[in-house]
């Protein structure tokens, strides 16, 4: 894959506030790219279950290519943001469970910073498994702030799930704390629960690595425990603004009629359904991620309807 | 010197005279092929290289043609330019026809396979080809599709006429019925000088249709297996379009084996996507599946 990384990219860090916790919010942006591509939105990307915000999505790993999310999307002129939920990374440990709900209070609590900041009253919004389920429920509650939404391994009500069924299998555990201790073993072994091939091989190491220095060594039990017995989490009935569903042939996070089944019931008829041969759960960091992005950018840059 | 270069090409299929168009920038590159297949009603040139006064920006195969394909087209027994038979022109017959045409394509280009994309009807005869000639279509994007036909407002309209399209081979057409096209699902979703054009076009060279479609469409759906399509698909819906329901064609995406596969709903949008105002929309979408990058890694998976 051959993409350019812009060379002026400008990180940001900012903070905001639910409560008596902390949250960590990073921007990332390119002036020359935002000059080359006037009016690119703003791209808040949410992350999930197990590891933080730029873990997710601005590994850096120069030797193996571009594995930054957030500098490929600012490389193009985007305006791109993402933040720490509760537990996570380097906003406040906290004895919550961050679940989905606190999830969307965390949003809540960032956006207005960001509009602050950089005058956005709403952003496109990106999430991936359980950050599809803060970004879907944040959409729900918050119409207004949600341009557009991507949700990239989502699961819906879960019915049938490979991923999940095993999970549920330790409910009681992830019930009966609010966080579980994990090693970078337990960050590699998320590379390759649904196949292996797909990530390079050094890869997992490499991510495990950034997360225990990006805050890491415990996650919350809320999304887990969510995604056992508390789904749906997201109305699609209720979500007003273009949707792109964007599923991975071998993620078992959910089956494909589950997923079919939620796009169905979306109301609005500006909505695209795009399953991607040679990708699993985490599609970000993948072998095929410049897949990910051509199919990202192009719903993004959706030229307007002329009509009325 | 033009932008574009043209070709006209013929088909003997079987003694029947079919008319092959190809447009593409006008230098000596090769291009990706990408062949589009029309449906029941208009000719291929007719509806997919259309230029309508004081717009420039309405034909189908200019617009991918200045995006980098070599763009193809054929008016199908009974349409356009080709031989006016006794036959019907049904959805099947579109298979070998299509082939012959791939074979002077392949001659020309050295091009062995091509992305197809069909409308309607021609969504079924793309289809249906690429079940016979899965080796000949590398994408296909089917555009205002149809499965089964269950619960089509359309269909249960056509339906209703469905022993005149049995008892004949051709059905007349006029201005007034080539307006219907546009007007009949919504009615403001194209300019009114796409269907004047149009049938400025169509009607210079015939004031008939071949049946063949039309009685596919009523009776004999299905007439693909979404389980014998091997390359990536993208199915196209128009908000509006009365051709098929939601549900029927959500029912073929999920039994497509292949896992490269994309729905696409474009607000809007009526039957003729590639004609109605927000055909800027259409042609993103197309063009974004068209040039998705290959697979990197080599996993077999």
């Amino acid at each position: 894959m051959d993409f350019k990384t812009a060379l002026d990219i400008e990180s940001q860090e900012h903070w905001a506030k639910r409560g008596e916790i902390d949250l960590f919010i990073f921007r990332k942006f390119s002036p020359s790219a935002q000059l080359a591509n006037p009016g690119r939105p703003a791209l808040l990307l949410v992350h999930g279950s197990s590891f933080s915000a730029r873990t997710a999505y601005d590994l850096e790993a120069p030797e193996f290519g571009e594995y930054s999310l957030m500098n490929v999307f600012a490389s193009l002129g985007y305006d791109v943001w993402t933040m720490d939920h509760e537990g996570y990374g380097k906003s406040s440990k906290t004895d919550g469970f961050s679940f989905i709900k606190d999830g969307v209070a965390d949003l809540e609590a960032a956006f207005p910073v960001i509009e602050k900041i950089s005058g956005h009253r709403s952003a496109c919004f990106f999430g991936s498994s359980s950050g599809a389920l803060r970004a879907g429920a944040f959409a729900n509650s918050n119409p207004e702030r949600v341009e557009k939404l991507v949700l990239a391994a989502l699961v819906w009500t879960g019915e049938g799930s490979p991923s999940l069924k095993k999970r549920a299998e330790k409910i009681d555990e992830w019930k009966a704390s609010n966080l579980r201790r994990v090693d970078e073993a337990a960050y590699e072994a998320i590379f390759s629960r649904d196949v292996t091939g797909l990530t390079i091989p050094e890869l997992p190491k490499l991510a495990a690595a950034a997360e225990m220095a990006n805050g890491g060594g415990s996650v919350p039990n809320g999304t887990y425990i969510d995604m056992c017995i508390n789904l749906p989490a997201v109305d699609p009935l209720e979500i007003r603004c273009p949707v792109l569903i964007f599923r991975g042939d071998h993620d078992g996070i959910a089956t494909d009629e589950d997923v079919i089944g939620f796009y169905s019931a979306l109301p609005n008829k500006d909505k695209q359904m795009i399953m991607m041969s040679g990708q699993a759960h985490n599609t970000t960091i993948g072998i095929n991620r410049h897949r990910f992005w051509h199919v990202l950018d192009s719903f993004l840059t959706m030229p307007p309807r002329v009509d009325s | 010197m033009d932008k574009f270069s043209q070709n006209e090409y013929w088909v003997n299929h079987r003694g029947v005279k079919l008319y092959l168009y190809r447009k593409r920038l006008n230098d000596d590159a090769n291009r990706p092929s990408f062949f589009l297949v029309h449906g029941s009603s208009f000719s291929g040139p007719g509806g997919f290289d259309l230029h309508v006064s004081g717009r420039d920006d309405y034909s189908f195969m200019e617009k991918f043609a200045s995006y980098g394909f070599d763009v193809w087209t054929l008016d199908h027994e009974g349409y356009g330019r080709s031989d006016r038979t006794d036959g019907n022109s049904n959805v099947m017959n579109a298979i070998p026809e299509l082939e012959e045409s791939m074979k002077i394509m392949e001659a020309e280009t050295g091009h062995t396979a091509a992305a197809f994309y069909g409308s309607s009807s021609g969504a079924l005869r793309a289809a249906v080809y690429a079940e016979a000639h899965p080796e000949r279509v590398s994408k296909l994007i089917l555009d205002a599709f149809v499965y089964t036909g269950r619960d089509a407002p359309t269909l249960i309209e056509r339906a209703k006429k469905l022993d005149q399209w049995n008892s004949n081979n051709t059905r007349p057409v006029n201005r007034d019925f080539i307006h219907s096209i546009f007007t009949r699902d919504k009615p403001g979703t194209s300019e009114e000088a796409v269907a004047d054009a149009l049938a400025d076009y169509e009607l210079a060279l015939g004031n008939t249709v071949p049946t063949g479609t039309y009685a596919d469409m009523c009776q004999r759906l299905p007439l693909c297996d979404p389980k014998k399509i091997k390359c990536p698909v993208q199915i196209i819906r128009g908000e509006h379009d009365g051709i098929a329901t939601e549900e029927d064609l959500l029912a073929f995406y999920n039994q497509l084996e292949v896992r490269d596969k994309q729905f696409v709903i474009i607000p809007g949008q009526a039957h003729v996507s590639h004609l109605g105002l927000n055909r800027e929309r259409f042609w993103h979408v197309v063009r974004s599946f068209l040039d998705m990058p290959g697979r990197e890694d080599n996993s077999g998976l």
